[in-house]
């Protein structure tokens, strides 16, 4: 009985689930690179089998938090290095700059105001529409703002997973329904409705495409909070 | 420059987005803050892209594995999205054709217009009628 307590002590060092973490994602990773298929994303496999060990072995999510806060610590220095993409393609945004900064600005616009729309009119409650107006974002963005809205931010992340996975695998076909045929619009496009998770897919339809959409998740990010800073005051 | 150093370049810039954030009269997420910052430093010169190039780019390669945690946190909800999920994941879906629609469609109808002007202020110069 007492190895069994000094067992469940050890599942609350913080070191337990920064582990338990890298091994997840690693293993996500690996069947990634294997599958090829944006279904197989790597946070999507490390979350459901971090859940499905949790559940499997009765550990409490507080045990797991410990070191998983630790992880959570490092959403801003990620964000911060957001602006090393944009740095890089500055001379593509200096000479395209009116019609990314417009498109990007529309795009992430009318993101939240049709999320806004959907969540009044399934009359969903508040804390949850906080945390689905900033779905189109980076994750680290998506949950500063969703904190800031007073939203939760765990569901704030995966409606920004789940909307990246579907931008990545409906990308071609969203260029081909649409008829966008400029590369900048294509990965502009991308990047705003599907952040850093679509934007895998662009790098693939090519390089312009890769790099646009790469810089479209900076920028949406950015109007995104001045967008959920004018909707706050409607929540 | 030494992984160390960049680490401490970028977490600096972070507490000094959380410091302007805790200044700024409006709620403003210091995240965000920090990356204009970076932005800034670089496009003004004293941040040279070599100063962080090496932390910045461990940041956005494994940016996926920092937000497994958080996402794991949704355990301790879903008691509360409960008959919910449909609408979430729905409104999901929608907003991802609307706001590629919306944003390429901006983007090329911008193009289009200013290749049209650059045409137009061609001719006016060259002294052409259209």
């Amino acid at each position: 009985m007492q190895t069994l307590e000094n067992l469940n002590e050890i599942l609350y060092s913080p070191f337990f689930g920064i582990v338990l973490t890298i091994f997840a994602y690693q293993a996500g990773i690996s069947i990634n690179r294997k599958a090829k298929h944006a279904l197989a994303n790597p946070i999507l496999i490390a979350v459901l089998l971090i859940i499905a060990i949790l559940l499997l072995f009765d550990i409490p999510l507080e045990a797991y938090q410990q070191g998983g806060s630790l992880i959570y610590l490092f959403l801003a220095p990620a964000t911060a290095a957001l602006a090393v993409p944009i740095y890089k393609n500055w001379q593509i945004l200096r000479l395209n700059w009116k019609p990314i900064i417009a498109g990007t600005m529309a795009g992430s616009f009318s993101s939240i105001v049709i999320v806004f729309g959907l969540c009044k009119l399934f009359g969903l409650d508040r804390s949850l529409t906080a945390s689905l107006l900033s779905k189109s974002v980076t994750s680290p963005i998506a949950a500063g703002i969703t904190e800031q809205l007073g939203g939760i931010v765990p569901i704030a992340i995966a409606a920004v997973i789940f909307s990246g996975i579907t931008g990545n695998i409906l990308a071609p076909f969203l260029v081909k329904l649409f008829h966008v045929d400029d590369p900048v619009a294509q990965g502009i496009g991308i990047g705003t409705c599907s952040h850093a998770i679509g934007t895998t897919r662009a790098i693939t339809m090519g390089e312009l495409q890769g790099a646009m959409s790469g810089l479209a998740i900076g920028l949406s990010g950015l109007f995104t909070v001045l967008w959920a800073f004018l909707f706050s005051f409607l929540l | 420059m030494k992984i160390l150093m960049q680490l401490a370049i970028i977490l600096f810039i972070c507490l000094l987005g959380e410091v302007i954030a805790a200044v700024l009269p409006f709620p403003f997420p210091a995240s965000v803050i920090s990356m204009l910052l970076v932005l800034a430093l670089l496009l003004w010169g004293p941040l040279k892209i070599y100063h962080i190039q090496k932390q910045a780019d461990f940041l956005l390669d494994n940016m996926g594995f920092f937000f497994v945690p958080p996402t794991v946190a949704i355990l301790g909800y879903l008691g509360y999205m409960e008959g919910k999920v449909a609408i979430i994941l729905f409104i999901c879906l929608v907003t991802v054709f609307t706001t590629f629609a919306v944003t390429s469609w901006t983007v090329s109808a911008m193009m289009k217009y200013e290749t049209r002007r650059k045409e137009r202020s061609r001719y006016a110069n060259s002294g052409e009628s259209e």
